[in-house]
């Protein structure tokens, strides 16, 4: 499978003031192949979501990017503005948490969907909404020329987040990147959403950034996850033998916090402290503070990704235990 | 034995959008006891009414009917001063725990309030007595002159739970405790409700949509859909052999189940209406898998299921079909 | 396993963030204009605190005649100049800060101490108490501020202390509209459903924890009102509803000064130039204190 999505050594720093405020991601390297579905993992404040918004370029004016990310051999973080304008959308999407904002509520939901067909595709009113249509119907809201006339507000959540999903696959892109996709949404309407990205991205062949705090729902859904700590990719691998056989001590206390995997009534089995606030720059491994099995060389540096097949980790004791 | 806790009929109307439109029912009939020392999970999608049953509970919402008997005393019928002793024993623990804390108070000051407000410490035996709450949510002293923005969500759940535990309360009503917190961070605090409860002999009425929580800290769970509840009993029991259609779909819903568990059928379809276009007879009926597997029947639409007091029980028309 | 333990520990009490107040404080103190506004105003409230002190003639600045100099332009013995009764224009400046920034902080103290309890209250209780209180504010701001005062001080005499009654009636609805406002915002906020679980009773839910937060809004607009109740103190002395002479106030000074406006210019120029620079930092002021204390910026 050739490389789609390359992110070399990416680091985003926030400033504030003239000085640097946060680190937000220290070094990301991932790849992601056509067609695949890569789970991007971890707790609040671990850089998923900014190396996420880093692809499109799409951070406040107050983030300092340094690094390399590569589209299809296109270097996205040299393109001009002009250039990244007709890639946004149109053979990269993006999918965002609450449907509800994602929208402008002054235009019917038709209308915000034609915008992006005659944009992109060249097409006059009559054509993009046909077209808007046909990618209602297919994201399963029925009766889509109704629909079309709606606004924002008069339409459900999980009609809002069809829409928003069709919106981005409008233009075939071959990667959506997805943040948080269902997290805002109950849990059935959650299922339907999961299964409608599922089938969608078998039939259409687009890859998928899966940017979540669910460990579960990233195992189920993807085929690969990369689990971000403190703004470092900390283990990487196939969904399902990640979550089965987690090497790295911090994956491992992720798994074992869910209740489910505890006993009812008892205690769940879980590492004390805190995710390191944004600027403090540990001695060496950033999770040794918190970490079961630390030890002396773990202050030494930050330990450096251990490759064996199709797996990473990046610890100096993940075969101790 | 009697329950601390005991609803009964509560209903919960609110005015309509429009004028000429009924009033909408968040709550409509819903009946919970709660016996001293056990947890009981309420379990519900948005627009269950599960946040409403609490707000009424705790008087931050008047019921519209129905009585909220607290160890014996009717809250409705209660004077000032009895509703202020009832107050002390029945507190409080958010969703947000940022926004739960005043922004202009310091961590000392948030966690005086309840005390001061009530009268139970003054001065030197204040300060102890708030060192002693905050190191029993494992918080250092450190923190009691910081602000809630300079502290983790979990920091300030912490604090929420110290101020509900100032007041010597018997029965802590937590709506979606952990839901606004990282899975480290929830696993943390979940313990600490544990151990806190195992020390006071507490109560609580755990109220949440994700069915991994509550299946871990409940006695007993109640499942709501649109302001009814649908299905109530001990725990294990409604996690292992679910009677309600709503119940299963919940279950199924849960992830980590596998990657081929996202290639068959969703476990329900469409979503659920909005309080006022609540669907007559059985609520659940337009979106229900059993119905349908069964022909529609007419009785679906026409009456309300009923549900039995007491064990395991569900409202449903064909509960042994369901089977 | 020490080595880790130390940094544990470090980690376990994160450092306190400076706090928000702080910060703000910081970025007050780099806004020039922020600076220059203050520094202006410093300047006045200490002319004002020793204004006798600093005046050349204090006599003469509370208006004691000295007829042999009258409408001498500016010089080494008189920097502003003589006015038409011979004072020289610099005590009457002078002496002419404490009635400026004492009414003005006496109208912006009164509309508050009025306006503010009960916005809080109809905000926070809502209701008749709130209906009833919006037609008030309603009829009041339905007045052109200026143009209400004016009447209330031709009705009830011409004199500073009248002006400022009549100027604080006029200001009062738009503090009731601020802190309503804001009352209404937080009286669902879950720190306030918090404390009513808690029990605590409702005027002390308002005093202590809707107040507080109003504080800021409030705080700006105080702020920047006061240069506007200068030149409204100014305007209505300019009209003779205000003081009387011979007190040294700058509008009455402008007043006295018009006729000779093109020959003896420096007799209006003086003070009216005084009136603007502090309209102008208290208005500067409170632009800065409402970018530094937005909650947005960094809070």
């Amino acid at each position: 499978m050739s490389v789609l999505l390359e992110i070399d050594d990416l680091a985003v720093d926030f400033v504030r003031d003239g000085r640097v405020a946060t680190r937000a991601v220290r070094g990301v390297s991932l790849e992601l192949s056509a067609g695949e579905a890569l789970g991007i993992v971890g707790e609040t404040g671990c850089g998923k979501t900014v190396t996420g918004l880093s692809i499109l370029r799409m951070l406040p004016p107050t983030a300092r990017t340094r690094g390399r990310i590569a589209f299809n051999g296109l270097e996205l973080l040299e393109l001009p503005e002009r250039a990244l304008r007709d890639l946004r959308g149109r053979r990269i999407s993006m999918v965002f948490q609450a449907p509800g904002t994602s929208f402008n509520p002054v235009f019917p939901l038709g209308r915000q969907l034609q915008h992006v067909a005659e944009r992109h595709l060249g097409l006059n009113r009559r054509e993009s909404a046909r077209l808007v249509a046909e990618r209602l119907r297919e994201v399963g809201l029925p009766d889509p020329e109704r629909t079309m006339r709606l606004y924002p507000h008069e339409l459900s959540g999980g009609m809002l987040q069809r829409a928003m999903i069709a919106m981005a696959l409008l233009c075939r892109p071959s990667l959506l990147i997805a943040d948080e996709p269902t997290t805002a949404l109950d849990v059935t309407l959650a299922e339907q959403i999961l299964r409608l990205l599922r089938s969608l991205q078998r039939e259409l062949g687009f890859a998928v950034f899966f940017i979540s705090h669910d460990l579960d729902l990233v195992g189920d859904f993807c085929d690969r996850v990369a689990v971000l700590y403190a703004g470092r990719v900390i283990e990487s691998g196939p969904a399902a033998e990640l979550l089965e056989n987690a090497r790295h001590p911090y994956t491992k206390a992720l798994i074992a916090a869910l209740p489910r995997h505890g006993r009812p009534g008892a205690a769940l089995e879980t590492v004390s402290g805190n995710v390191p606030a944004g600027l403090e720059e540990p001695p060496g491994c950033a999770f040794a503070p918190r970490c079961p099995i630390a030890a002396a060389e773990c202050l030494t540096g930050p330990p450096p990704l251990t490759l064996t097949g199709d797996r990473a980790v990046a610890c100096y004791r993940w075969d101790a235990a | 034995m009697t329950p601390l806790l005991d609803v009964r009929s509560l209903v919960k109307e609110f005015p309509p959008r429009r004028r000429r439109e009924p009033p909408v029912r968040a709550v409509d009939g819903v009946d919970l006891a709660l016996v001293a020392g056990e947890v009981y999970g309420l379990v519900g999608e948005s627009g269950s009414g599960k946040t409403t049953v609490a707000r009424c509970i705790l008087g931050l919402a008047q019921p519209t009917a129905g009585t909220i008997v607290y160890d014996g005393l009717d809250l409705g019928a209660a004077d000032r001063p009895t509703l202020r002793r009832a107050r002390r024993e029945l507190q409080l623990v958010f969703q947000q725990p940022a926004a739960a804390l005043d922004p202009r108070m310091t961590v000392s000051q948030l966690v005086a309030e309840p005390l001061r407000t009530h009268g139970l410490a003054r001065g030197a035996a204040l300060r102890d007595r708030i060192e002693r709450l905050l190191a029993e949510v494992g918080l250092s002293a450190a923190l009691l002159s910081r602000y809630p923005h300079e502290l983790s969500g979990g920091q300030c759940q912490r604090v929420v739970i110290a101020r509900a535990l100032s007041t010597s309360p018997r029965l802590l009503v937590l709506d979606e405790p952990t839901s606004a917190l990282d899975v480290v961070v929830q696993a943390q605090i979940l313990n600490l409700l544990l151990e806190l409860r195992a020390q006071h002999g507490l109560s609580f009425l755990l109220i949440s949509h994700d069915l991994g929580v509550v299946g871990h800290l409940s006695d007993r769970i109640g499942v709501m859909y649109l302001g009814r509840l649908v299905e109530e009993g001990p725990a294990a029991d409604v996690l292992r052999s679910p009677k309600h259609p709503y119940t299963r779909a919940l279950l199924s819903s849960r992830r980590g189940r596998g990657s081929a568990s996202l290639d068959t059928a969703p476990p329900l379809r469409g979503e659920t209406p909005p309080p006022w276009a609540a669907p007559g007879g059985c609520r659940f009926h337009p979106r229900c898998p059993l119905r349908e597997r069964l022909g529609s029947p007419p009785l679906c639409e026409r009456e309300e299921p009923h549900l039995d007091d007491g064990g395991h029980a569900a409202a449903c028309h064909f509960l042994e079909a369901a089977s | 396993m020490t080595a880790v333990a130390d940094w544990t520990s470090a980690v376990a009490v994160a450092p306190a963030a400076p706090a928000r107040r702080r910060r703000a404080w910081r970025r007050l103190r780099r806004d020039p204009i922020a600076l220059f506004a203050a520094t202006i105003l410093a300047l006045f409230l200490l002319t004002a605190a020793f204004a006798p002190l600093i005046a050349p003639s204090a006599d003469q600045g509370r208006g004691t005649a000295h007829v042999a100099s009258r409408d001498l332009g500016p010089s080494a013995a008189h920097l502003f100049g003589t006015d038409h009764l011979g004072r020289d224009l610099v005590s009457r400046v002078v002496m002419g800060t404490r009635p400026a920034l004492g009414s003005a902080v006496a109208v912006v103290l009164l509309a508050v101490l009025i306006g503010v309890p009960l916005g809080l209250a109809a905000g926070y209780v809502g209701g008749r108490i709130d209906e009833a209180l919006s037609r008030l504010t309603d009829l009041f701001l339905s007045f052109p501020p200026l143009l209400l005062a004016m009447v209330i001080a031709a009705l009830l005499g011409p004199s500073l202390t009248h002006a400022v009654f009549a100027l604080a009636i006029s200001w009062w609805p738009w503090y009731a509209r601020l802190a309503r406002s804001v009352a209404q915002s937080l009286r669902h906020a879950p720190f306030v459903d918090a404390a009513r679980v808690f029990g605590v009773r409702t005027p002390t839910i308002i005093a202590r924890h809707v107040l507080r937060n109003a504080l800021t809004p409030i705080l700006v607009q105080a702020t920047v009102d006061a240069g506007t109740v200068i030149l409204a103190v100014g305007s209505l002395s300019f009209l003779g509803l205000g003081s009387q002479p011979p007190l040294p106030d700058w509008g009455l000074m402008v007043s006295d000064g018009r006729t000779t406006v093109l020959t003896d210019w420096w007799i209006a120029t003086f003070p009216g130039l005084a009136i603007f620079v502090v309209a102008l930092g208290f208005n500067l002021l409170g632009d800065a204190l409402r970018d530094v204390l937005d909650p947005r910026s960094g809070g």
